[in-house]
Parts: structure tokens; C-alpha cells; sequence
């Protein structure tokens, strides 16, 4: 089983995007309405699909003129709940510094944005939950927050979702009080967030049990060599017209 | 081919005459747009850069006498090497095509054009009877020349994406259908290559506002030059050999197991020549590369899905686009932080890079070769800093040896940035942005010459400082973590002057950097792979306890004692095959003497079977 299956090939792509996304139809300007449609369709479902995205990027690289902040705010938006995957970086890669157009009849949003996006993905990356909370709340993110995310259907659920990715890979118990400062939930919500994922919450010492998966067990083991035959052909087969 | 052969002197006095007849020369320019992926930010390929040559007799009498004055000048030597490489390729013969291309040239560039122009392609039309087709194979050389050895003007930029278009145009679009041309191999993936380069070189140029002359930037504004060189049309052009050749079908087909004649049937007329089946895979190679230039690594690695990574593949028969192809798969694995995948890729290239040594030294793409290698050292550093791995020690220590002093500061957090810095910019491709200067407005392009964007290399050296950045603490914690088998958090922090909450927030990062995706069994596509743990030291936390557990290598003897056992039946075998050191010579009749080597052979045979 691929880990990466659903990245290349989410199963809610639909056949269209798919030929888009594989073919060469991927260059033709005229489908940039097509895929921008698809990215609006996953903030409002909850869906993601990144090489779609990266395709409206690449459009938008060779296409000067239909380069529209908005998408790219919005693709970015949703790269940030892909961490530890690179997404974010591959559609940054794609962005081009001197593409920015000046022929636009509104100020351009996005270099106001980039560095806060950019600074909210690395937090991500580095695991500092809280600070990205506090950043995210911060009044200089008011107009990403009421301009972008509040559209994203889930989006602060989605940020929990890699805070709740990281924990169940490093932790076999969490005081409650931490992961809260991770999910940026306290008291009820937390509890019930955390019946959500199944997890037991024990309220007498306030400790929550992450269960067991093949990250959080570990064991100490020697590696030792192991022969195949293969290997062993060429001295064998020599052995034979020495006889 | 015949038709190609004009014999009129007044097209021959023209500046570069087309294979086809002058009036539609606009139509048949285009890279067969329509074939692949449509005539997109097209308008029109170009109009004949150059202006029509008067037609007035004085200018055309003059013309021809400076004509008739290069070619007087034509070394006798260089003539009869022309003539005899049209001969062989109107012959279609392999053979001495190749010795024309891989010595021949080479021989005569070094004794007499090392530092100028071979002639032009013009001023010797006399000696291969115009033959259009020979004309643009000429070109090809004439303007790699010229981008190898001398500094190409924009001209020789404009011309030589004419050329390339005539070349590919002539493959892609004749009435007859497919070409019957032979080419080495060899020079086949050398005119992707080098298509590709320029590509990239005209970009590099077009980016430096400051330098320009009136004229190029004369040029350079001018609308219906927009097409030269530009991303769509170089992509039109590999995307169009794909299809033509019918690659992708082919690798797939056979790796279904299809039979030759089943396979025949799928490929076409097309792609069952050589020349269009080697075309159409050093085109996706050839895509590859120009999407990490782009800086689009996903599509990189998926127009070559297809593509198997290993030494059966019959490709690898052109060194230089076997060590391509592993150099941008391993640096797309990088920026798609894979590392471990990275470290497999150069370490497979990097061992066959070594073992081919022997045969290349004397070959003219071994510089090219080693430099990429070294540059793969380069990027092997950085991924072992980043996933410790011991795959292959030998690669290890030659890149301890090569670049010891930023291989120690790589592995110091923050500290050992500027290190990775330094590798990154030397060992990354050549990077590009897909839009120019706005050359066509004066107010912008002064603004834009005052404040330049940085260069694209930077950009993307940033997000890959950021992906260091985010495992800067990795290396310390693992440090003080190997030392023992459980430990409280608190006293971990204490240990690092550090504050408990920031510090197991870190332990999430370290956790994180010792997992990867990977291609660990069989899979197929190159963006397939499985999460795998790549650090031989794991840990968990319990909520204030941190345990930690050792994966320890046992010693490996089995693959030293095989290597060296094989060693030693190579020299055993060796030893056995020479000839008896002293031939009785007194006694040894000539036809005994003759024997002794038709016994060898018989010898070597055996011990093969």
C-alpha cells in the first residue's frame, strides 16, 4: 500500500480533472477556469488535491495574465494542512517573484500574505503548535482569517489534524493540558475532540492515552546480515567448470 | 532527401535557405503545435529573423565574393571531411557517421576552429550540393560549437532556435511520414541536450537587463520574437517527439511482457525506427530536466513514471543521459524532501560512475560526466546530514574526502546553514524563471534593472533552507538522546538550556525528520513510496518520560568475503589465461606459436560458460 497513492491520485478526483492532471490538456490555458473551479469545490468539501493545484500554478507560471492572488492564497491556504508533506514548498517553488501583475485593478494581496503563510507553514514544520495558534490569531492575520480561511470549510480542523499527526507519532500518554495548546481547544471542546479520535481521557490525573501504532512502539533490535543465494552465484557458478 | 537538394544559385545566395519552399516558410516552422499540446501563447513561430538579402545584383555579386573568400579559406583538410560526412550521411551509414561525429569533429575542431566559427553552413552548401537536411545537421554542430567554445551573440541564439526548429520540424512533419535517418545514439541525445541547454542559456541571458545592447534590446522588445525560445515551444517540441515515438507505450508494453511483434504494432511506423525511439525517451529525459528548471518537481517525476531506475535499462547506453536522468530524479526526490530516495538514487549512479571510469577517460563528455558527479556528491552531503544513512560507505567516504570541511559544519543546527548553502547553489541545476524582463516596456524594464528579482536558484534555495531550518535541532537532541535509555523531559531541557514545552515541541520535529516517505519495495512510479523510519535511534514519549530505543547494526562480513572471493577467481582466472611467460623459442614451430592465442580464447570460454 502506497503512502502516496491518495497524494497522486486522490479517489475524489474527478475523471476530467484527472485527464487534465496526466495529459497535456494540463497547458492549455483555456482549462484554467476548469481547475480554479475544482480548488473552490475543495475548500468548500473539505477535499484536497494537490497536483490539480500545482497544475493551476503552473498555468499561472507560463500564463502571466490569469495569474489571480486569490487562488493562490487559497492553494496555499490548503498546503499548509498537508505538513509534513511538502506541498506548501512545491507550490511556492512554482510561484514566480516576477510574475506579480501590475495590471491588476486591485492591490495585490499576495506579497502581503506570502511571508505570514510562509512563516505559519514553517511552525508547522517545526512542530511549534502554540506559536502557530497565536500567530494565526494575531491581528496582522485578520485578513487572511476573514478574507480566506473563514471560506476554507474546516480549516482549523485540518491545522488539528496535523498537530494530532505529529502527537500520535511522539507520544504514548499527553497531558491534556498540552494537547490543548496544540489543538488550541480547552475544557469541553478539547474532550470532545478528543472522543472524537477515540482517544481515552482520563480526568482524574488529566492525562490522554494516544493508542498504539507503529510509530509510538518502539524496540531496540540488531540487524543482522542477511545472504541471499542470488548473491552468491557468481562463486558458486565458478566452483562448477572447475570440477 | 532529394527534394531537399536545391541546385538554384539564387536560393543559395540566401542567408539561410529553407528546406522547403520560401513562401511557406511560416507554416512549415511550426514544431508541430497542433500534434501535441496546441498552438498555446503562440502567435505565429517567427518571422525570418534576418531581412531578405536585396535582391539588387551588386549586393548579391558582392555577397557571393565573400562567400567565394571564406571558402577559399576552408583548410583542404576540412573540405574533404565535409564532403566525406555528407557522404555517409546520404549513405546512411552508421558507422562512419559516427566516427565523423565522435572524432572527426572533434579532431578537427581542436586543430583549427578551438577559437573561432567553423565555416558557415552557407559557405560550404557548394561542397554537400546544398543538401538541405545535411545543412541543419551542420547547423547543430555549427551552434553547439559556438555555445561550447565561444560566446554566442544574439544571433547565434535566434538562429540556432531556427535550426532546431527545422531540425525537429523535418523529423516530426514530413509528407512521407517517418524519416528513414540514422544517427548515433550518441549525437541523438546530444541534440536533445543541447536543445535544452540553449533553452536554458537563453533564459540565463535574456534575465541580465544591464548588459544588453541597443540592438538586442531592440530584439528583445520585438512581440513577434516572443516565440523564440520560449517554454511552450520547447515543451511542444519534446512533447511531439513522446507522442510521435510512442515511448511511454513502449516502456509500458514491455514491461507487460508484450512480445516484439506485439509491441511493433503499438510503437508504429515511427517508433519502431531507432531514431525516433531514441528521440522520443531523451525527450522525456529531456522533460524532465526542463521542469526542474522550472522548478515544478512533481510533473518532473511524473512525466517519468514510466521510466525504470537500474542498469538493465537499455538507455543507459548513453552514459551522459543515464547520469542525467539519476541527477534530476535524485534532486526532485530532495525538494520533495526524500531523502533517503535522494540517497539511493546517487548511490546507484555515483557506483556506476566508478565502474565506467576505465572506459571514459578518454571520451569528450568525461569532464561533463565527472562534474555532474561531483555534484552529486554534493547532494549526497546534504541528504546524509539531513537522513543519516549508511547505505554505502564507500560513496561516504569519498564525500568525507571531497567535501570534509562542510560535511562536519553540516551536521551543527543552525550553524551549519551557510554549509548548505554553499552545496545547494553549487550543486543545484541551473534554475530559471519562465517570464522575461519586461523588455517590451521602458519604464518597467528601467525599474526592473534597478531592483532585479533574485535569481531563481535563490528562491528555491530558501524553501530548502526552510526544510533544513525545521530539523535544525534534530542533531543535538539525537546526540544527548543516543546516551540513554530513558530520561525525564524536564532534565532534557535542563541539559539544553532550553524551555520544557519548546523542547518536546522540538521532539516532534526530530521525530518527524526520522520518518519518510520512500520507495522501499517494488513500486512502480516514481512518486510512489511507503513511510518508512530512516534513523537508527527511535523514542517515545510517555507523557513527561522520554524512552529511548537503539536499531544497531550487526557487523557485515558476507558482502566483503563475496566481493573479494570474486576478486580473487578474476585474478585466479587471469593468471590462467596468460601465456606462458617464456615461449621455448628454439623449439616453437610459427604455427604452435599461432595456437597459443586460439587456445586462450578457447580458455576464456570455458571459464565464462
Amino acid at each position: 500500500m502506497s503512502a502516496t497513492s491518495e497524494w497522486v491520485s486522490p479517489p475524489t478526483r474527478p475523471e476530467l480533472i484527472e485527464s487534465l492532471v496526466s495529459g497535456v490538456d494540463r497547458y492549455n490555458p483555456s482549462n484554467v477556469g476548469i481547475l480554479e473551479d475544482y480548488l473552490y469545490h475543495q475548500i468548500r468539501s473539505r477535499e484536497y488535491d494537490c497536483l490539480a493545484n500545482l497544475a493551476i500554478l503552473k498555468l499561472y507560471q507560463f500564463n502571466p495574465d490569469l495569474y489571480n492572488p486569490d487562488v493562490v492564497v487559497n492553494i496555499l491556504v490548503k498546503a499548509l494542512a498537508s505538513v509534513p508533506f511538502p506541498d506548501f514548498n512545491l507550490s511556492v517553488a512554482l510561484m514566480d517573484d516576477r510574475a506579480s501583475n501590475n495590471n491588476m485593478d486591485e492591490p495585490d494581496p499576495l506579497p502581503g500574505l506570502l511571508p505570514y503563510l510562509t512563516n505559519l507553514h514553517s511552525l508547522l514544520q517545526q512542530c511549534r503548535f502554540p506559536a502557530f495558534w497565536t500567530l494565526y490569531r494575531s491581528d496582522a492575520l485578520e485578513t487572511l482569517r476573514d478574507n480566506y480561511t473563514v471560506e476554507v470549510v474546516g480549516f482549523e480542523n485540518s491545522i488539528r489534524e496535523v498537530a494530532v499527526r505529529a502527537v500520535k507519532a511522539t507520544f504514548q500518554r499527553i497531558g491534556s493540558k498540552r494537547l490543548g495548546s496544540y489543538l488550541d481547544l480547552e475544557g469541553g471542546e478539547l474532550e470532545d475532540y478528543i472522543a472524537r479520535l477515540g482517544w481515552k481521557f482520563d480526568s482524574s490525573t488529566s492525562v490522554v492515552e494516544v493508542p498504539p501504532n507503529p510509530d509510538n512502539q518502539i524496540t531496540s533490535t540488531v540487524v543482522q546480515e542477511d545472504i541471499k543465494l542470488q548473491q552468491l552465484t557468481k562463486v558458486i557458478s565458478h566452483a562448477i567448470p572447475a570440477v | 532527401m532529394e527534394g531537399g537538394r536545391w541546385q538554384s544559385r539564387a536560393i543559395m545566395s540566401q542567408p539561410r535557405a529553407s528546406l522547403w519552399a520560401t513562401e511557406e516558410i511560416d507554416e512549415d516552422l511550426q514544431v508541430d503545435v497542433h500534434l501535441a499540446i496546441g498552438n498555446y501563447g503562440q502567435n505565429g513561430l517567427y518571422d525570418d529573423a534576418q531581412p531578405r538579402i536585396d535582391e539588387a545584383t551588386l549586393v548579391a555579386v558582392q555577397h557571393q565574393m565573400a562567400q567565394q573568400a571564406a571558402f577559399a579559406q576552408i583548410p583542404d583538410a576540412v573540405k574533404r571531411f565535409i564532403v566525406h560526412f555528407h557522404q555517409a550521411v546520404l549513405e546512411n551509414n552508421l558507422a562512419e557517421i559516427t566516427v565523423a561525429y565522435d572524432s572527426g569533429w572533434n579532431r578537427l575542431t581542436e586543430k583549427h576552429y578551438s577559437k573561432t566559427e567553423w565555416p558557415e553552413a552557407e559557405v560550404i552548401a557548394p561542397l554537400v550540393n546544398d543538401d538541405q537536411l545535411f545543412l541543419i545537421l551542420y547547423r547543430e554542430l555549427y551552434y553547439r560549437h559556438v555555445y561550447s567554445r565561444l560566446q554566442p551573440d544574439i544571433d547565434d541564439r535566434f538562429h540556432s532556435y531556427e535550426n532546431s526548429c527545422e531540425l525537429f520540424n523535418y523529423l516530426l512533419n514530413s509528407e512521407d511520414g517517418p524519416v528513414p535517418l540514422q544517427l548515433p545514439e550518441q549525437w541523438l541525445w546530444d541534440i536533445v541536450d543541447e536543445f535544452i541547454y540553449q533553452f536554458q542559456s537563453f533564459y540565463v541571458w535574456r534575465a541580465r537587463v544591464k548588459t544588453k545592447t541597443e540592438e538586442e534590446l531592440g530584439m528583445l522588445a520585438d512581440g513577434s520574437q516572443a516565440q523564440v525560445w520560449s517554454a511552450y515551444s520547447v515543451l511542444n517540441v519534446l512533447y511531439s517527439l513522446i507522442q510521435k515515438s510512442k515511448i511511454n507505450e513502449f516502456i509500458v508494453a514491455k514491461q507487460q511482457g508484450k512480445s516484439e511483434a506485439e509491441i511493433a504494432e503499438i510503437v508504429g511506423d515511427y517508433g519502431s525506427l531507432p531514431l525516433y525511439h531514441m528521440l522520443g525517451y531523451f525527450s522525456l529525459i529531456g522533460l524532465l530536466r526542463v521542469h526542474v528548471l522550472l522548478g515544478d518537481f512533481t510533473l518532473a517525476l511524473k512525466v517519468v513514471e514510466n521510466v525504470e531506475l537500474n542498469q538493465k535499462n537499455p538507455f543507459t547506453r548513453v552514459t551522459a543521459c543515464h547520469v542525467a536522468t539519476y541527477y534530476y530524479v535524485g534532486f526532485c526526490y530532495i525538494m520533495l524532501r526524500r531523502y533517503p530516495d535522494a540517497i539511493r538514487v546517487f548511490v546507484q549512479i555515483l557506483n556506476f560512475i566508478l565502474r565506467m571510469r576505465q572506459y571514459h577517460t578518454r571520451s569528450y563528455q568525461y569532464d561533463q560526466i565527472n562534474k555532474t558527479a561531483d555534484r552529486m556528491y554534493a547532494l549526497f552531503a546534504i541528504c546524509n546530514a539531513l537522513s543519516p544513512s549508511r547505505l554505502d560507505d564507500n560513496i561516504l567516504n569519498i564525500v568525507k574526502d571531497r567535501y570534509g570541511d562542510q560535511f562536519a559544519k553540516l551536521s551543527r543546527g543552525d550553524e551549519g546553514l551557510p554549509a548548505f548553502e554553499e552545496l545547494f547553489l553549487y550543486a543545484c541545476p541551473k534554475f530559471i524563471s519562465a517570464n522575461p524582463p519586461p523588455y517590451e516596456d521602458q519604464e518597467q524594464l528601467a525599474a526592473y534593472a534597478e531592483d532585479p528579482p533574485p535569481e531563481p536558484a535563490q528562491h528555491h534555495l530558501a524553501l530548502f533552507l526552510a526544510d533544513v531550518r525545521a530539523q535544525a535541532a534534530v542533531p543535538t537532541l539525537r546526540s544527548f538522546l543516543k546516551l540513554y535509555t530513558s530520561l525525564d523531559a524536564a532534565k532534557l531541557a535542563g541539559f539544553l538550556d532550553a524551555d520544557e514545552e519548546e523542547m518536546v515541541q522540538q521532539m516532534m520535529a526530530v521525530k518527524a525528520a526520522s520518518r519518510s516517505v520512500s520507495r522501499v519495495g517494488n513500486e512502480q512510479n516514481l512518486l510512489d513510496g511507503q513511510m518508512i523510519s530512516t534513523s537508527d535511534m527511535d523514542f517515545v514519549i510517555n507523557e513527561n518520560m522520554v524512552h529511548i530505543s537503539e536499531v544497531t547494526v550487526g557487523r557485515r562480513f558476507a558482502g566483503w568475503f563475496i566481493r573479494n572471493t570474486e576478486h580473487a577467481q578474476r585474478v585466479l582466472d587471469g593468471v590462467k589465461n596468460s601465456p606462458l611467460p617464456l615461449a621455448p623459442q628454439t623449439t616453437a614451430s610459427e604455427v604452435e606459436s599461432k595456437a597459443a592465442p586460439a587456445q586462450k580464447k578457447v580458455a576464456w570460454g570455458m571459464s565464462k560458460a
